[in-house]
């Protein structure tokens, strides 16, 4: 990663689309984890770990609650999954794009969030309180963690408008 | 089906019933440690179109009073708005506005 991280944005808005500017050690990490994450949500329903990415809908209303999960779950799935084939496509240094349209920038920002999410609950983030503690934990996973938080952040600010 | 007619019980519009019905929905979103604040304000800014003030006004509401109404509609809209923000993994709920009954 080195010193050039002072100077180049992991990714920015260009003329003409966004462009990622991660080395290839950086882009395998993210094709891992993203292909860790399509493991996870085409696995059992109720997997810990994926619970945060399927938010309940009506938490006053039990019987709208099973009907809405009936109609959305699936779909909800299958828009995470789209999500992941895009980033997939976009991220991987033996095919990587030169440049992302918006609809590809914003599925890795979707994506690179929900495994921020999972990895948070793997590192038991539940409260204000317990994401503090994290801050100050010395952790491969919290560094992983952290990079993404870097990774997001500057997504956003990618896609912002200025 | 009876051909002759038969006094039949004529359903009175039930006054509660009819004011649920009238009632908007509210799309709630929840404070979560995990989310950041300048991908919240974003989504609320790209799935609302809210100004930058307003989507940071809603997101500092989530993050200090522990939760915000973001979306005042009928049921339908509410559940696309909530599928929206689940998409993004924003923890959103919706529910009927005001008390009750």
């Amino acid at each position: 990663m080195a010193l050039r991280r002072r100077f180049v944005a992991p990714i920015e808005a260009v003329r003409g689309g966004w462009r990622i500017n991660l080395d290839d050690e950086e882009r395998n990490l993210l094709l891992r984890l993203i292909t860790e994450l399509q493991a996870l949500l085409t696995g059992p329903d109720d997997n810990e770990l994926i619970r945060r990415l399927f938010p309940v809908a009506y938490p006053d209303d039990e019987e709208k609650e099973v009907e809405y999960q009936r109609l959305m779950r699936e779909e909800l799935v299958a828009s995470r999954l789209a999500a992941i084939e895009s980033v997939t496509r976009t991220v991987d240094p033996a095919n990587a794009k030169d440049l992302l349209d918006e609809g590809e920038t914003i599925a890795f920002m979707q994506s690179i969030n929900a495994i921020r999410l999972v990895l948070g609950s793997m590192l038991g983030i539940t409260d204000d309180e317990s994401a503090d503690a994290a801050d100050d934990t010395d952790s491969p996973e919290h560094h992983l963690y952290d990079f993404l938080s870097w990774l997001l952040e500057w997504t956003v600010r990618s896609l912002s408008p200025t | 089906m009876p051909t002759t007619l038969q006094p039949t019980e004529v359903m009175e519009p039930d006054l509660d019933d009819q004011s649920v019905v009238d009632r908007p929905w509210v799309v709630l979103v929840w404070n979560d440690p995990v989310n950041l604040m300048s991908y919240v304000t974003y989504v609320f800014q790209k799935l609302f179109g809210y100004s930058l003030e307003k989507a940071t006004e809603l997101m500092l509401d989530v993050h200090e009073k522990g939760r915000a109404v973001v979306a005042s509609c009928g049921r339908e809209e509410a559940e696309m708005h909530v599928f929206r923000l689940h998409e993004h993994s924003l923890w959103a709920t919706m529910e009927h506005d005001g008390p009750s009954s």
